[in-house]
């Protein structure tokens, strides 16, 4: 059953240039979005995968940062190669982003379906009352009460849940196929959040849109994503289907992530934690960059660099040398020195 | 081990703390954020109580006021039954040592211009917790037992990752020798990794050091995980006190059902029977009447509309502020 590919980023490289040196941010990032399904991009906080989501629309500031090396192919055409004219084309109208602080992406002295309506001229071309007729509708689609009333409201007036459903009705106003959430519901609460997700889900169904969901928490990623990329260090380190993911995680880096989560529905005495930390972005080591921090690392994990390879099936990828033939192979390491 | 046979180590009564939004005028009357409404509860020594609820509910507030870094507008608070509310500044200063607080991002409550050491030692100080002799063997001490280098001592708090930052935090919450720590979402910052260090962490000081946590959190997970009773709060009064099995178990106020629910979870057994709540949560300047969470009850009955349900008891371990908690929890409909 192959589903059609809306899009794929190969071996993307986003670098920033500092006094410092060169951040490798996003150093090696590859994943595949299918027509109707929701992708969800997770890892902790400097993994690179808000970098990761800024690249797909070109909107690092340049300079410090520079898309390196790679390609972003949204329909087979590379997003990396387009001129400014074109990306103008597809943000918004192809893929389009809705970011965590709702407040600090709309402006705050417009009314909100003022700022609705201004996407729909921009892009459709629409006559004024025309466009603000869509805009109170799309505040209807995503459940705003009293939208003719709200559409009139400036940001302020409107709590965060209903700001969250503005910037969807927003992004969505040119139904694009690719819709990039980089944590949407992260600083809502839980009720809230609840009410976000479902939404979320109900207007995939409606439009058939495509979802790149990013974030750091692991239990929204299983509610909302049918695909996970795992991200470690600026690469994906394991790419699969959520269920099996989350059943049987493969990489040592999912595995240790899950076991420290701790769990709502059963006691437990003490969390499992990854020791150590990151490593830093300006000095990768050479081989795995997980290794200082895996139980099962060995000498082959610290030469070289393993790829983001298949195993089993062509729905599962991890870097990681445990499933590779040169695993039986490697000697085993003396016990590791605990820090 | 019954912990309810012991007196309680701080005891809130009726607390309630007001902030006045703008004077009354002619034309507009006067506003009041009632952010915590008359609440009452005990902390009993060496247990780790929580306060969980949403962004407005109260919790914060109610830690701060427990301190007094905002005077509370009404009620007491027994520290080892001394009333706190009516100290002057100096007594105030002696009892802080007692009482230690832990925020939410430590950088933004260590001094960006002192270093660890200075910044351990002018509390210590201030406390008169030791002469200056003895001090240093103390300050490696408390750098091992929050798992960092002694040589961390001379730097400055940019210096520090997060999870560094939140252990910092703690060795100055420690260094006084205090018997309660509030911990404000302290780990609520942090990537699971570090969180679950931090959690690990805390939980192993509680049971060498005889410490009694109040921990105020909004995340449930992490609650379940480092409780032994719940506090749930909604809009500034407490709807439901348990111990954490039977809150988590069976949860009998409508509210506390739904926030259980609403969590995400990765576990496919639990992932049905998730309840919606509709609507944001009301305005704390002019809450709804009767009960607060009427406006957004699945149960809700014109008598709630009335009448303020009072906190009750369901069981000896088991409070909550619902007049149908007893038929919901059979399952019936009211």
């Amino acid at each position: 059953m192959d589903k059609e590919i809306v899009l794929q980023v190969k071996n993307l490289k986003t670098h920033f240039t500092t006094s410092k040196g060169t951040a490798k941010a996003v150093d090696g990032v590859d994943f595949t979005l299918h027509k109707g399904e929701t992708l969800g991009i997770v890892g902790e906080s400097g993994c690179g995968k808000s970098i990761t989501s800024l690249s797909l629309l070109r909107l690092i500031p340049t300079p410090p940062g520079k898309i390196v090396a790679g390609e972003i192919l949204l329909n087979n055409k590379d997003i990396v190669k387009m001129k400014e004219e074109e990306l103008r084309k597809v943000r918004g109208n192809q893929l389009s982003m809705i970011f965590q602080e709702p407040m600090t992406s709309l402006n705050p002295i417009i009314p909100v379906g003022e700022q609705i309506a201004e996407t729909i001229r921009l892009h459709q071309r629409l006559p004024r009352k025309q466009a603000w007729q869509k805009a109170v509708d799309l505040l209807e689609m995503v459940g705003l009460p009293s939208p003719e009333k709200r559409a009139k409201q400036e940001p302020f007036q409107l709590s965060g849940g209903m700001r969250q459903r503005v910037m969807i009705a927003m992004a969505l106003a040119c139904t694009p196929e690719v819709l990039i959430a980089d944590e949407p519901t992260t600083a809502l609460d839980v009720t809230i959040q609840a009410q976000i997700l479902e939404l979320m889900k109900d207007l995939q169904k409606q439009i058939g849109m495509s979802i790149i969901f990013i974030t750091h928490d692991l239990g929204v990623v299983s509610e909302v994503c049918d695909q996970v990329a795992v991200m470690y260090a600026g690469q994906v380190v394991e790419h699969r289907n959520a269920k099996d993911l989350f059943k049987t995680p493969l990489h040592p880096y999912t595995q240790g992530l899950l076991a420290s989560l701790p769990n709502i529905h059963e006691n437990q005495q003490e969390l499992q934690t990854i020791e150590g930390s990151v490593p830093s972005p300006y000095d990768y080591p050479i081989g795995c960059r997980f290794a200082d921090r895996c139980p099962h690392a060995r000498d082959i994990c610290r030469a070289e660099a393993p790829d983001l390879i298949e195993t089993g099936n062509s729905d599962t990828k991890v870097r990681c040398f445990m499933h590779t033939e040169k695993w039986e192979t490697s000697v085993k390491e003396e016990e590791l020195v605990c820090p | 081990m019954s912990v309810t046979t012991k007196l309680p180590i701080l005891e809130v009564n009726n607390l309630k703390q007001y902030f006045s939004l703008k004077k009354e005028t002619l034309l507009s009357p006067k506003q009041t954020v009632k952010a915590v409404d008359d609440i009452s509860f005990k902390l009993f020594p060496g247990e780790t109580l929580s306060i969980v609820g949403e962004s407005g509910c109260g919790k914060s507030t109610t830690g701060r006021s427990i301190l007094r870094l905002d005077e509370p507008t009404e009620g007491e608070v027994l520290f080892n039954g001394v009333n706190m509310t009516s100290l002057n500044k100096k007594e105030l200063r002696n009892m802080r040592g007692d009482i230690q607080v832990i925020f939410q991002d430590p950088y933004a409550s260590l001094n960006p211009r002192q270093t660890i050491r200075k910044m351990l030692q002018e509390a210590m100080t201030i406390q008169k917790v030791m002469p200056k002799e003895q001090m240093e063997a103390r300050l490696l001490e408390l750098m091992s037992l929050v798992g960092l280098r002694p040589e961390y001592l001379e730097r400055y708090p940019h210096e520090f990752s997060g999870g560094q930052r939140q252990r910092i935090g703690i060795a100055r919450a420690l260094c006084v020798n205090p018997k309660v720590i509030i911990c404000d979402e302290a780990v609520s910052a942090l990537d699971v990794s570090i969180q679950a260090q931090i959690i690990n962490l805390l939980k192993g000081m509680q049971r060498d050091l005889d410490l009694t946590f109040l921990f105020i959190s909004h995340d449930l997970s992490v609650v379940r995980h480092i409780s032994d009773r719940v506090i749930v709060m909604y809009l500034g009064t407490i709807v439901e006190i348990a111990d954490k099995d039977s809150l988590f178990d069976s949860p009998s106020h409508p509210y506390t059902k739904a926030l259980l629910s609403a969590i995400p979870s990765i576990d496919e057994q639990h992932k049905k029977d998730r309840i919606i709540l509709k609507g944001d949560v009301p305005s704390p300047i002019d809450p709804p009447t009767g009960c607060r969470f009427h406006t957004r009850c699945p149960f809700a009955t014109d008598h709630c509309k009335k009448e303020v349900p009072a906190l009750r008891s369901l069981s000896e371990t088991h409070q909550v502020a619902c007049h149908y908690a007893e038929s919901l929890l059979n399952g019936q409909v009211v």
